[in-house]
C-alpha cells in the first residue's frame, strides 16, 4: 500500500506546471530546454504511476520511449542553440525577431 | 385596322405627318451641301402636308364623330403604347393652321435666310419642327403627344440657337429648353397619375365621363394641375414666362412660326384637346384662369416699355396666350380655339413684317428702324398696320371677332373681375401695339441713306418675302367673317356655353381699343413729342416692367441660393463627410486592426510558446467544464 | 500510513523543492545541478513505484548523459551569458501554471478512480525486457531510428564553418559577385 493514485497524479501535475512556468518565463534558451526537461519528468512520473495503478507494463515501456525522445530532442535543441549562438552571439530568444510581422 | 392605303383619310394623315420627317432625314443625311435642293425638298414636303391637311379638313368638315386610327407601337406584356391619329374638329383646324403657316414661313425663309451658311441645316430643322408639330396636332394618345411635345421643344432649341456662334443665342436656347422642360416634368407626372388610374392614355377616353367615374376628384384636380404645368412651360405663362422674350435670338421666321403661331400655341392646343377632361375639375379651372389673367396683364406691362420690336411681339404672344386660356377656362372651347386660329394669322404676320426690317437694317431696335426709314417700305408697313389693328381688336378684322367671343365667355362668369381684367388687357394691347406702329411711322429724325443690305431689290428674294405677307394679311381680314361656320364646326359634339347677355360688350371693348390707340398717338404719333410713354416716365415702374418684374432675378437667386448653396453644398458635404469619410474610416479601421494583429507576430519565441500553451490551457478548461 | 507512503511523500517533497529551486536560479549551471538532484529523486520514486530498470535508466541517461551534455554546452558560452535575470515576466507564466494546476486538481478530484490506493509491485528487468521486445519491438526499432536521425541532424546543424563551409562560401561569392 503506497498512496492513492490521485496523489501521484497531483505530483506529476505540479512538476509539469513548474516546467511550464520555467519554459515561458525565462529569457535564456538553456532555461527553455530545462523547462522542457522538467515537463518530461512530470509526464514520466504520471506514466509510471498509471502503470502501477492498472498493473500494465505499457506505462513503463512508454516511459522508456519518453526517455529516448527527450534525449534526442535535447541534443537537437542544444545543437540549434549552439548554432544560433555562433550566428548572433546571444542566447536571448527576444533578440531573434527577424520574423517579426 | 384598315390598311392605310385603302382609307383616304388615313393615307392623307400619314402622308401629312411623314413627309416632313422624310424631308428632314434627306436633308440632314444627304443634301447638306446643296442649298437649293434642300430648300426645295423641305418646301415640297410641307406643301404636301398642306395639301393633306386641306384634304382632311374639307373631307371631314361635317363629321359628327371624331375619326380614330391607332396601332400598337411599343408592347410590354399587357401594356402597350399606341400610336395613332385622332381627327376631330379642333385637331383638324390646328393641323391646317400649322401646315399653312409652316408653308408660308418656309417660303418666306427662302428670302430671309438666303446667303446664310447654315441654309440647309435651317430647312432640315424646319422640317423636323413641321413633322413634330403636325403629328402632335393629330396624336391620338397622350404618350404619343408627349413624345412629339418634346420633339417640338427640341426643334425650338435647335432653331433658337441656330446662329450658335453667338453666345446669347445658345444661352437663350438653353434657357428655353430648360424652362419648358420644367413644365414637362410636371406634365409627365400628371400623365402618370392619369395612367395609373385609367390604364391607358387615349385622348378619347380621357375626355369621356369614364375618367370622372374612375378617378377620385382630388386626383383629378391634381392631374389637371400637373398637366397644366406643362402648358405653363410650353406656352410661357406665369411663372415660366421669361424664356420667350429671350427666344427672339433666333431668326425672325422661326419666331414667327414657333414662338407666336404654333409651338407656344401647342400648350393652349393641349388645353383645348383635353378640354372635357380638364373642365371636370372646377378648382383647377379657377387656378388656370388666375394664371392666364396674371400672365396676360404682366406680359402687357412688359411690352409697354420694350424697345426691341421682336420682344414686343413676344410679350404680346404671352399676353394673348393668357387671353386664350382665360377664354378656355371661362368654359368656352370655341372662344379659345377661334382666338388661337386668328392669333396665329396676325401674329405671324406681325413677325414676318418686322422680319423685313430686321433683315434690311440688321437691328431689332424700334427707334433705329424708324430712323432708317422703315416706313418707306410700303407693303410691310401696310401689312403691319393691318396686323396691329387685328391684334388690338379693331373691327372688322379677325382679331375683333375672336376677342369678342372671349370677352363674351368671360362675362358669363360670376365674378366681374375677370371681365375687367380682360378689358384692361384689351386697352393695354392696343396701346403697346400702336406705340410701335407710331414710332416707326413717325420718326423723329430720318437718315436718308440706303439700307445696309440689298436695298429694295426686285426679284426672287423680294417676292418670296412679300407674298406670304400679302397672303397672311388677306387671311387676317377674312377670317373674322368665318366665325359662325367655324363655331358650328368646332362645337359639333361638344358642350356649347352661351355668351353673356351683355350687348354693350363689343362697344366697350372697341372703345377701349380706340382709346388705347388714341393715347399711343398722343404720346408717340404727334409731331414734336418726345416719344416717351406715360409708363416710361415713372422710373420705378419702367424699371419694373423692363426687368420683366424681376422674374429672371428671382430665378437666378433661387438657383444660386437654393440649388447651389443649400442643395448642392449639402450633397457635396454628404459625399465628402459621409460617403468618402465612411469608406476612409473603414479602411483605416481595417489597417489599424491588422496592425493590432501583427503584434502577435513579434517574432519572439517566448510569445509563441505562451500562446501555444495558453491555447492548450483553454482546451483543458473546456474539457474540464464540459 | 505505511512506510512506503512516508517515503513517497519525502521523495515528493525532494523532487518539488529541487525543481522549484532549479527554475528560479539566475545561473543556468545552478539550475542544471538542481535538476540533476530532481532526477535522482525521480529515480528513487520509480524504485518505489516498481520500475527498477527505469530508475536505473533515469540515473544513467537523464541525469548522467543529458544534463551533462547541457552543462558542456553552457560552458561553451561566454561568461556574460551565463547569468540571466530573475525570471522576468513571471506573471503570465504563473497564470498559465495555475490554470494547468487547477485543471489537474479538478480532474483528480472528479475521477473516482483516483482514490484507489496503489499496491506495491515491482517489475523484474528480465520480464520487462521480454515484454518490451515481444510486444513493442517495432516501437523500439523506430526509437533507434529516431536517435540516428537526431544524430545526423546534430552533426549537420552544429557543424562549425570549417573547410567545407569556406568552400561553400567561396562558391557563393563567384556566383553572386
Amino acid at each position: 500500500m503506497i498512496v492513492p493514485f490521485g496523489h501521484v497524479f497531483l505530483l506529476a501535475g505540479l512538476i509539469f506546471s513548474f516546467g511550464l512556468i520555467c519554459l515561458v518565463a525565462h529569457r535564456n534558451l538553456i532555461m527553455t530546454l530545462v523547462g522542457v526537461e522538467v515537463m518530461m519528468n512530470g509526464a514520466a512520473i504520471a506514466f509510471v504511476g498509471a502503470a502501477l495503478r492498472w498493473h500494465l507494463m505499457e506505462g513503463q515501456a512508454f516511459m522508456l520511449f519518453i526517455l529516448a525522445v527527450a534525449a534526442a530532442e535535447v541534443s537537437v535543441g542544444l545543437a540549434i542553440v549552439v548554432n544560433v549562438y555562433r550566428r548572433t552571439g546571444s542566447i536571448d530568444p527576444d533578440r531573434y525577431d527577424i520574423l517579426k510581422g | 385596322m384598315t390598311s392605310w392605303i385603302q382609307n383616304p383619310s388615313l393615307m392623307a394623315a400619314t402622308l401629312t405627318t411623314w413627309l416632313p420627317f422624310s424631308s428632314f432625314l434627306l436633308i440632314i443625311l444627304f443634301t447638306r451641301g446643296f442649298r437649293r435642293l434642300s430648300a426645295g425638298i423641305a418646301i415640297a414636303a410641307v406643301t404636301g402636308s398642306l395639301a393633306g391637311a386641306l384634304f382632311l379638313l374639307v373631307r371631314n368638315w361635317g363629321a359628327s364623330q371624331p375619326i380614330h386610327f391607332a396601332a400598337r407601337w411599343l408592347i410590354a406584356g399587357d401594356f402597350y403604347i399606341p400610336f395613332g391619329f385622332l381627327l376631330d374638329p379642333v385637331s383638324l383646324l390646328m393641323l391646317f393652321l400649322v401646315a399653312a403657316i409652316s408653308f408660308l414661313v418656309q417660303v418666306y425663309s427662302l428670302g430671309y435666310m438666303s446667303g446664310d451658311p447654315g441654309f440647309s441645316r435651317y430647312y432640315a430643322f424646319q422640317s423636323l419642327f413641321a413633322w413634330a408639330m403636325i403629328t402632335l396636332s393629330i396624336s391620338s394618345a397622350m404618350l404619343q403627344l408627349y413624345v412629339f411635345w418634346e420633339l417640338v421643344g427640341l426643334s425650338s432649341y435647335l432653331l433658337i440657337g441656330f446662329w450658335y456662334e453667338k453666345f446669347s443665342a445658345t444661352q437663350a436656347g438653353k434657357k428655353a429648353f430648360v424652362m419648358t422642360r420644367l413644365g414637362d416634368v410636371s406634365f409627365f407626372l400628371g400623365l402618370l397619375l392619369v395612367l395609373v388610374h385609367m390604364g391607358n392614355l387615349e385622348i378619347l377616353e380621357m375626355n369621356s365621363p369614364v375618367t370622372a367615374a374612375r378617378m377620385h376628384p382630388g386626383f383629378l384636380t391634381l392631374a389637371a394641375l400637373l398637366i397644366f404645368g406643362g402648358i405653363i412651360g410650353k406656352s410661357a405663362q406665369f411663372p415660366l414666362m421669361t424664356w420667350l422674350p429671350d427666344a427672339m435670338e433666333g431668326p425672325t421666321p422661326v419666331s414667327a412660326l414657333l414662338h407666336s403661331a404654333t409651338m407656344v400655341a401647342a400648350g393652349v392646343y393641349l388645353f383645348a384637346r383635353l378640354f372635357p377632361f380638364l373642365s371636370q375639375s372646377a378648382g383647377a379651372m379657377a387656378v388656370f384662369l388666375a394664371v392666364g389673367t396674371v400672365s396676360m396683364l404682366l406680359a402687357s406691362t412688359m411690352a409697354m416699355v420694350s424697345r426691341d420690336i421682336k420682344r414686343v411681339w413676344a410679350f404680346s404672344t404671352i399676353s394673348q396666350l393668357g387671353f386664350m386660356i382665360m377664354g378656355l377656362t371661362a368654359g368656352s372651347l370655341f372662344a379659345g380655339s377661334f382666338h388661337l386660329s386668328t392669333h396665329a394669322g396676325f401674329k405671324a404676320l406681325l413677325f414676318l413684317c418686322s422680319g423685313v426690317w430686321v433683315h434690311l437694317y440688321e437691328t431689332n431696335d424700334v427707334y433705329e428702324i424708324s430712323k432708317n426709314g422703315g416706313r418707306r417700305l410700303k407693303i410691310p408697313m401696310v401689312c403691319l398696320i393691318i396686323a396691329a389693328a387685328a391684334l388690338s381688336g379693331l373691327p372688322p378684322l379677325s382679331g375683333f371677332f375672336s376677342k369678342e367671343v372671349i370677352l363674351g365667355a368671360l362675362s358669363s362668369l360670376k365674378n366681374p373681375i375677370w371681365l375687367a381684367a380682360g378689358l384692361l388687357g384689351v386697352f393695354l394691347t392696343a396701346y403697346y401695339t400702336f406705340r410701335v406702329i407710331f414710332i416707326i411711322l413717325f420718326p423723329r429724325q430720318e437718315v436718308r441713306e440706303e439700307p445696309t443690305r440689298h436695298g429694295n431689290e426686285i426679284g426672287f428674294v423680294y417676292w418670296t418675302m412679300t407674298l406670304p405677307l400679302i397672303i397672311l394679311a388677306g387671311v387676317t381680314v377674312i377670317l373674322g367673317f368665318l366665325e359662325t361656320p367655324l363655331r358650328e364646326f368646332i362645337s359639333a359634339g361638344t358642350v356649347n356655353l352661351q355668351n353673356g347677355e351683355f350687348a354693350w360688350l363689343p362697344y366697350v371693348s372697341v372703345g377701349l381699343a380706340v382709346s388705347g390707340v388714341g393715347i399711343a398717338w398722343f404720346e408717340f404719333g404727334r409731331r414734336a413729342t418726345a416719344q416717351i410713354g406715360f409708363v416710361e416716365r415713372i422710373p420705378i415702374v419702367r424699371e419694373l416692367f423692363a426687368q420683366r418684374w424681376y422674374l429672371d432675378h428671382l430665378y437666378r437667386r433661387f438657383v444660386d441660393v437654393v440649388i447651389d448653396k443649400v442643395f448642392s453644398k449639402t450633397c457635396t458635404k454628404n459625399e465628402d463627410r459621409v460617403i468618402n469619410e465612411g469608406i476612409d474610416r473603414f479602411c483605416r479601421f481595417a489597417l489599424g486592426s491588422s496592425r493590432l494583429f501583427s503584434l502577435l507576430q513579434s517574432g519572439k519565441l517566448r510569445y509563441n510558446l505562451f500562446v501555444m500553451f495558453g491555447a492548450l490551457a483553454l482546451v483543458a478548461l473546456y474539457f474540464l467544464f464540459s | 500510513m505505511t512506510v512506503y507512503s512516508v517515503i513517497f511523500y519525502i521523495l515528493a517533497i525532494v523532487i518539488l523543492v529541487s525543481t522549484l529551486l532549479a527554475i528560479t536560479r539566475r545561473q543556468p549551471i545552478h539550475a542544471v545541478l538542481y535538476l540533476i538532484v530532481a532526477f535522482l529523486g525521480t529515480a528513487a520514486l520509480f524504485f518505489l513505484l516498481g520500475a527498477p530498470l527505469l530508475a536505473a535508466f533515469v540515473v544513467i541517461l537523464y541525469a548522467g548523459a543529458i544534463m551533462v551534455l547541457v552543462l558542456f554546452v553552457i560552458m561553451m558560452f561566454q561568461q556574460s551569458l551565463r547569468e540571466t535575470g530573475l525570471m522576468p515576466q513571471w506573471g503570465h507564466a504563473a497564470l498559465l501554471g495555475v490554470v494547468f494546476l487547477a485543471v489537474t486538481v479538478a480532474v483528480v478530484f472528479k475521477d473516482p478512480g483516483s482514490a484507489m490506493v496503489l499496491k506495491g509491485a515491482a517489475v523484474q528487468p528480465k520480464d520487462f525486457g521480454r515484454f518490451l521486445f515481444d510486444r513493442y519491438w517495432l516501437a523500439v526499432e523506430i526509437v533507434s531510428i529516431l536517435l540516428l536521425v537526431a544524430l545526423v541532424a546534430i552533426l549537420q546543424i552544429a557543424k562549425r564553418r570549417g573547410a567545407a563551409g569556406d568552400e561553400g562560401e567561396k562558391r557563393e561569392k563567384e556566383v553572386h559577385p
